[in-house]
């Protein structure tokens, strides 16, 4: 082919995009990215790739008052930025005042969960998301009504055409938006990442506490462990698993049972990630728990038996003083103050 | 508190109302016929026992169903059919707890090994105990016991694909 050739083709094609432009911008893939001791095992549905348009409409809804039914909740009304989206209350209140059964959970590195909430009852992201939308409870709204009101509003439909291709709003579309949104949490830069990747030198303590909680006590070769790492996995300190981990003999809340029938998943719940944990207090599925001392003290001293508790709990660990304060070092090594900061996670609404 | 204390008991009124499930195995995926294993399909089955050094350190005997014998059941390619593409395939087995191990089919089948793993629903003549049970896989032979794994829920045959 001739340069000259080339050339006009190039110019066609120039022609062509701009006639097009305004009606069917394609929306820009975004590539997420995390350090590769996070290993790849990331859930990213092939019917909702994450776009920048996809993302910042997302954030923008998060952030959404209309989505409630009184106007004046939000998701961050109880997934809040500076407490790595949690809201520092045992139960916090729906729209209707009612108090939630659950404590709220911390929002961060949502890709590797698969499911979701404490007893795994939602599949991805986008099914989580219809949840607190329409619950009595929470924001209390149905997506029909949610979607109209948008659609209402003067900035919407230009919003959802970039992210979506054209001006519906749907409840579809909203839960899509919010779950892209929700990918791009991830927090990967506390100190304990800095250390992985050799820019950090812990403390004696905070060494100790990485040692502990990825060792199992072996009594024989004089090995000292806490054994966390069992159900709490590598350095994301996330695993995909359901654990009874010893709160009660007889549970209140059944858990993963509701879900499942089986009376072997009696008073499971799933692993909590314990990245920025120091910030998400109260701790466990009801907030039973006002600080990470008693967490600790929990599992070094106060595991109740039950049929199904964990095998993994069934010796009790009895930690020494000083094991216990290297536990803690270790956990709040796992604050992410970037994450709590990134401008690219805040609200909208603000800088407006 | 108040409000909380009432959906509290509602939580309470509703665990009571739980309707118990029958335990059971599903076997889907690359399959001919999916399964769904009720224990006493299971006791219907061909069985064998095989013995398991476990964590303890001792033997134990576990009786059950080969797993060969689930896939063949299943119409999975075993035998003379597990060739070509077929020897890409896995099973990914899942437990109750979300625990889950992987296998090549071909680690399973009499026409390549020796071992013969099972699904066991007993050990010395009893039912397995609450915490391992209802099903537990059975792999014989292996430094560690982390793939006889307990409570599975699931067996699910796949190609890999990259
Ligand atoms: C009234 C407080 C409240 C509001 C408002 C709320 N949430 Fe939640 N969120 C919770 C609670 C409580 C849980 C745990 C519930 C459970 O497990 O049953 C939760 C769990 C989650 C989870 C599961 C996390 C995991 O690791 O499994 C996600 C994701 C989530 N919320 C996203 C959202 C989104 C998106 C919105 C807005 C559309 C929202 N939440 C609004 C209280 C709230
Ligand atoms: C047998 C599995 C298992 C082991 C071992 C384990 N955990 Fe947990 N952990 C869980 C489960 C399951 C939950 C959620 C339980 C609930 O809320 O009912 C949890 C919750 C937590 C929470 C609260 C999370 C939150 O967001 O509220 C902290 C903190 C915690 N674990 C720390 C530890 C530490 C430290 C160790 C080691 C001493 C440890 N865990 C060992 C399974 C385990």
């Amino acid at each position: 082919m001739s340069r000259k050739a080339i050339l006009s083709g190039l110019l066609l094609m120039m022609v062509i995009m701009t006639a097009q432009m305004p009606a069917s911008r394609v929306p820009v893939p975004v590539t997420l990215s995390w350090p590769d001791y996070f290993g790849n095992r990331v859930f990213l549905p092939a019917g909702n790739p994450v776009t920048e348009d996809g993302i910042a409409l997302g954030r923008r809804l998060f952030y959404e008052k209309a989505l409630s039914s009184t106007d004046q909740m939000n998701c961050a009304t109880c997934h809040q930025q500076a407490k790595a989206f949690t809201d520092g209350k045992r139960f916090s209140a729906g729209a209707d005042g009612v108090l939630q059964p659950r404590n709220t959970m911390s929002l961060a590195n949502l890709l590797w969960v698969r499911q979701l909430f404490w007893d795994g009852r939602a599949a991805s992201l986008e099914e989580q998301a219809v949840t607190p939308l329409t619950a009595a409870h929470e924001m209390g709204q149905s997506l029909e009504v949610a979607a109209a009101k948008l659609q209402r509003q003067r900035r919407y439909p230009a919003l959802f055409r970039r992210a979506f291709g054209s001006d519906s709003i749907t409840g579809d579309r909203i839960v899509k938006a919010l779950a892209q949104f929700e990918r791009t949490l991830i927090s990967a830069n506390s100190r304990y990442d800095q250390y992985l990747q050799g820019k950090y030198q812990p403390s004696v303590a905070e060494s100790n506490g990485i040692t502990l909680f990825y060792a199992n006590t072996d009594t024989a070769r004089g090995i000292r462990g806490a054994g966390c790492a069992h159900c709490h996995g590598g350095p994301k300190t996330y695993s995909d698993l359901f654990h009874n981990n010893g709160l009660d003999s007889l549970p209140a809340d059944a858990g993963r049972q509701l879900i499942t029938g089986q009376a072997y998943d009696k008073g499971r719940f799933r692993v909590a990630t314990l990245r920025n944990i120091a910030l998400t207090a109260p701790y466990m599925h009801d907030g039973r728990f006002p600080d990470l001392e008693s967490v600790i003290d929990h599992y070094s001293e106060h595991v109740a038996h039950s049929e199904t508790l964990s095998p993994f709990l069934q010796q009790p660990l009895r930690l020494t003083g000083r094991e216990k304060k290297d536990l803690l070092a270790f956990l709040h090594m796992l604050t992410d103050s970037t994450f709590i900061t990134d401008p690219r996670f805040s609200n909208p609404f603000n800088n407006n | 508190m108040i409000k909380n204390c009432f959906l509290g008991l509602l939580l309470l009124m509703g665990i009571n109302a739980i309707a118990q499930q029958k335990p059971v195995v599903k076997v889907s995926g690359e399959v001919a016929r999916p399964l769904t294993l009720y224990p006493e399909n299971l006791r219907q089955m061909k069985r064998t026992t095989v013995s398991l050094k476990d964590r303890d350190g001792n033997d134990h005997a576990y009786t059950g169903v080969p797993v060969q014998e689930i896939l063949e059941q299943a119409g999975v390619t075993t035998g003379k059919t597990l060739r070509g593409e077929n020897l890409s395939k896995y099973l990914l087995v899942r437990c109750a707890d979300g625990y889950e191990v992987l296998f090549s089919l071909a680690e399973l089948d009499s026409s390549f090994t020796d071992r013969v793993v099972i699904l066991a629903d007993e050990s010395g003549g009893q039912p397995l105990p609450a915490g391992k049970g209802p099903f537990r896989l059975v792999v014989p032979g292996e430094k560690k016991p982390a793939r006889s794994s307990f409570q599975v829920t699931d067996m699910i045959i796949r190609f890999a694909k990259d």
